[in-house]
């Protein structure tokens, strides 16, 4: 905006220069002159109900009262906002407001505040209730406005005027947001007697809802656009970042990806035109939903559904098998559904035998006769069809199993090399992949690898402070990004909430905060959730201590279970760095650049040196960083190098369950015995392992 | 004539606003914070913050989505 479209204007004496159709009251607002409103709110358009906030105006010809919530600036004027006749006729107002409403509160302290003790005279439409519904008109506009549903409206006419939903009845439109409870300034609306959760202080929740949709309203179109098209917004910023999973991880963006790019799925296929909540009352409202798609295979063929999303991760899915056709994206999202299938373990899972049938290792023959290249999206639904059928095929049925069988059963039968079958196919713990690419971010490897479930993104999120930040250089600096965000994610999980709600939407002040990245004002949101809730008093601190108990509970579980060990932690080379010389080639500045900056080598040594072995020297450097970073995220979780929590660590959060703790010094010793309680890394010269102390736990 | 940007150095372009960064470096992520030399900058004046040579300039991405 330059200064020419500017308006310069004087209220009270003050003057103020405004954008071009910038209302009074947004203007005075904005150099602390007050004018009082009933029917107001940032969150809905003027409505100019209440005529509370009338201003007397002076174009230099004449003057007249206007409403100042809905008067916009268009030249320059003179605005008086206590002059005798605003104040006169604002009195008025407020006077038959007193005498309609003579106990609510806030037209009780707003006449008393403008000097009327009672009023001059009674009303026929007396209500004496202390939340009487004042027909501001708050409720039905947010509804409108704000969640897109119109559950509530304005019934009847005159003295009978009231608001209601369609003919009295609760109908199925109100999702039991409580929005229209937030907003209205006399607690008109009261949702509370018939809420079975009975939380303890119901008003501290609603606080931190009406936060959510306050800045969802406000923030989330130059935010995330969570509300137009959900997680898919992401499709094409990874793609940008190099981060989408194209070819099963061995490249980061496509030329094609603008072909399944969130906003064709917005202007093609998603049809409700309005935000979704996947629950209840949700604000954020990011699912969507694809209505009368036509499917083109399977036995559903020809018949017009309802689709379910498509999230992020199933776009990326549908990229990692090479595939950038949206009705495929449409079909397969649909056909997961519907076959009870994961899109992200199917997708990754495919891509991985799609990269085996490109090397020869699987072919038709050994394949059920499915041709199974990259982009062949025929054979991607049809191996789906099969599966979903009980196809009796060897590979279809040990394929349905997911990546771990498949790997397994390719080296039982002795076909292609077993280093790039188990460097290709990408789980962990026997769970696919997620869809980001993390050969470039070891913290995000870490988050993927030392996880209680398997290489999923909930439980730390670090590619962007790690990669493209680089905030978090050290082991040391990752390892507390691998303690903080795994356990702040995890009791997500233990409460049963949804994560979105907390960084996919930001407060505007977030970047002036201390820890933008933890979006502290969100933090305090499940603070003021859990204690509204039970009636606790808990601190942020005290939530991330519930998770360690819970995490590290699970975790000394699955070393009961005989795993939970460095072992299972390990992840396959694809995901740390370049397996193939194609893939080293797409990145070949990239890496060259390291050679030099990281591994110490010169340029004339890096140019000497044959793809193969520049392959081979940074698989060696980077399995040994992701030695080293488990190194410092055991020693920061309080475990042995060997993945085990400590029975010391265990006593600090409060266990003192014998058997528990014996089972795990129990571990501790049989590993002291065969060797496993030394460091994995292979430190320089110049480096040091997290401490030199032999079972530093002993002292803890 | 240099800047550096989150710890990276690379060639200072004159008058090169924040939003031109932001271009070039492909930094599209819409929940991003932008420092130079330690001052935050606000998201309305990228397109006319001028980034002088020699500048330190964070450009931190926050984490979102799935």
């Amino acid at each position: 905006m330059t200064e020419e479209q500017k308006i310069t204007v004087t209220i009270d004496g003050k003057e103020v220069s405004v954008d071009k159709d910038t209302t009074i009251l947004s203007a005075a607002n904005s150099i602390d002159i007050f004018i009082p409103t009933l029917c107001h709110s940032e969150l809905v358009e003027p409505y100019s109900a209440c005529r509370l906030c009338l201003v007397e105006i002076d174009n230099g010809r004449k003057k007249r009262l206007v409403t100042s919530c809905n008067y916009p600036i268009r030249k320059p004027i003179t605005v008086k906002t206590k002059s005798e006749r605003v104040k006169k006729h604002r009195k008025n107002i407020l006077e038959m407001m007193l005498a309609r409403w003579p106990n609510v509160k806030i037209i009780k302290d707003m006449a008393a505040f403008h000097g009327i003790k009672t009023p001059r005279y009674t009303s026929p439409l007396q209500d004496p209730q202390e939340n009487a519904c004042v027909l501001c008109g708050l409720c039905v506009r947010a509804c409108e406005e704000d969640i897109w549903e119109s559950a509530l409206n304005f019934a009847n006419r005159g003295p009978e005027r009231e608001v209601m939903m369609g003919y009295g009845e609760n109908i199925p439109q109100c999702e039991g947001c409580e929005t229209c409870m937030s907003i209205c300034p006399t607690h008109a609306i009261d949702m509370d007697k018939e809420d079975p959760n009975n939380p303890f202080d119901a008003d501290l929740m609603r606080k931190a809802g009406m936060k959510l949709t306050r800045e969802m309203v406000l923030l989330d179109d130059s935010q995330c656009r969570m509300r137009k098209v959900g997680t898919a917004h992401l499709t094409e910023i990874m793609d940008e970042y190099d981060l989408l999973p194209v070819q099963n991880y061995r490249f980061g963006s496509h030329t094609e990806t603008k072909n399944i790019a969130s906003d064709v799925f917005l202007k093609n296929y998603l049809t409700q035109g309005k935000p979704d909540g996947c629950w209840q009352g949700c604000t954020m409202a990011c699912a969507k939903t694809a209505d009368a798609f036509t499917l083109k295979t399977g036995p559903y063929k020809g018949d017009q559904v309802v689709v379910d999303g498509p999230e992020y991760e199933t776009v990326g899915g549908c990229a990692n098998m090479g595939i950038f056709d949206p009705e495929f994206v449409l079909e397969f999202n649909f056909y997961c559904d519907t076959y009870g299938l994961d899109t992200i373990s199917t997708s990754t899972g495919m891509s991985f035998y799609m990269e085996m049938f490109e090397y020869g290792i699987l072919n038709k023959e050994r394949c059920g006769g499915l041709d199974l290249q990259f982009g062949n999206s025929d054979a991607a639904l049809t191996f789906m069809h099969r599966m979903a059928a009980g196809d009796k095929d060897e590979f279809i049925q040990v394929a349905s199993k997911g990546i771990r069988r498949v790997k397994d059963w390719l080296i039982k039968k002795g076909w292609g090399d077993k280093q790039i079958i188990e460097d290709c196919g990408m789980e962990s713990k026997g769970l696919e992949y997620s869809e980001y690419v993390t050969k470039e971010s070891l913290a995000q490897q870490g988050g993927y690898g030392m996880t209680l479930k398997g290489p999923q993104h909930d439980e730390a999120w670090l590619i962007f402070m790690d990669m493209v930040n680089n905030q978090i250089p050290t082991f040391q600096d990752k390892a507390e990004a691998l303690h903080y965000f795994p356990m702040w994610r995890t009791w997500f999980g233990l409460n049963g909430l949804c994560k979105l709600p907390w960084n996919d939407v930001e407060p505007e002040n977030n970047a002036e905060t201390d820890e933008p990245a933890k979006v502290p004002g969100h933090v305090q949101n499940y603070v003021d959730y859990q204690n509204g809730m039970t009636g606790g008093n808990v601190d942020k601190e005290g939530l991330i201590l519930q998770s360690e108990r819970a995490y590290n509970w699970q975790r000394a579980m699955n070393v009961w279970m005989g795993r939970g060990t460095r072992n299972d932690d390990w992840i396959p080379y694809r995901s740390m760095g370049p397996v193939t010389k194609k893939e080293y080639e797409s990145r070949k500045d990239r890496y060259d650049t390291q050679f030099v900056e990281q591994l110490g080598f010169t340029k004339q040594e890096v140019e000497k040196m044959s793809i193969e072995e520049k392959i081979q020297k940074l698989y060696e450097y980077r399995q040994n960083r992701y030695q080293k970073l488990m190194d410092a995220v055991y020693y920061r979780r309080g475990w042995t190098p060997n993945g085990i929590p400590t029975p010391q660590k265990m006593k600090q959060l409060g266990f003192s369950d014998k058997k528990m703790l014996s089972m795990l010094q129990k571990k501790i010793d049989q590993d002291q015995e065969k060797g496993l309680n030394s460091w994995g890394g292979i430190y320089g010269d110049d480096e040091q392992p997290p401490t030199d102390k032999d079972q530093y736990w002993l002292e803890w | 004539m240099s800047i550096t940007v989150n710890g990276k150095t690379i060639e200072h372009i004159k008058k090169e606003t924040i939003s031109d960064l932001l271009k070039r470096m492909h930094y599209t992520f819409p929940l991003i914070i932008v420092k130079i030399n330690g001052k935050l900058i606000k998201k309305k004046d990228y397109n006319e913050t001028v980034i002088l040579d020699k500048s330190e300039v964070k450009v931190i991405h926050l984490i979102s989505g799935g």
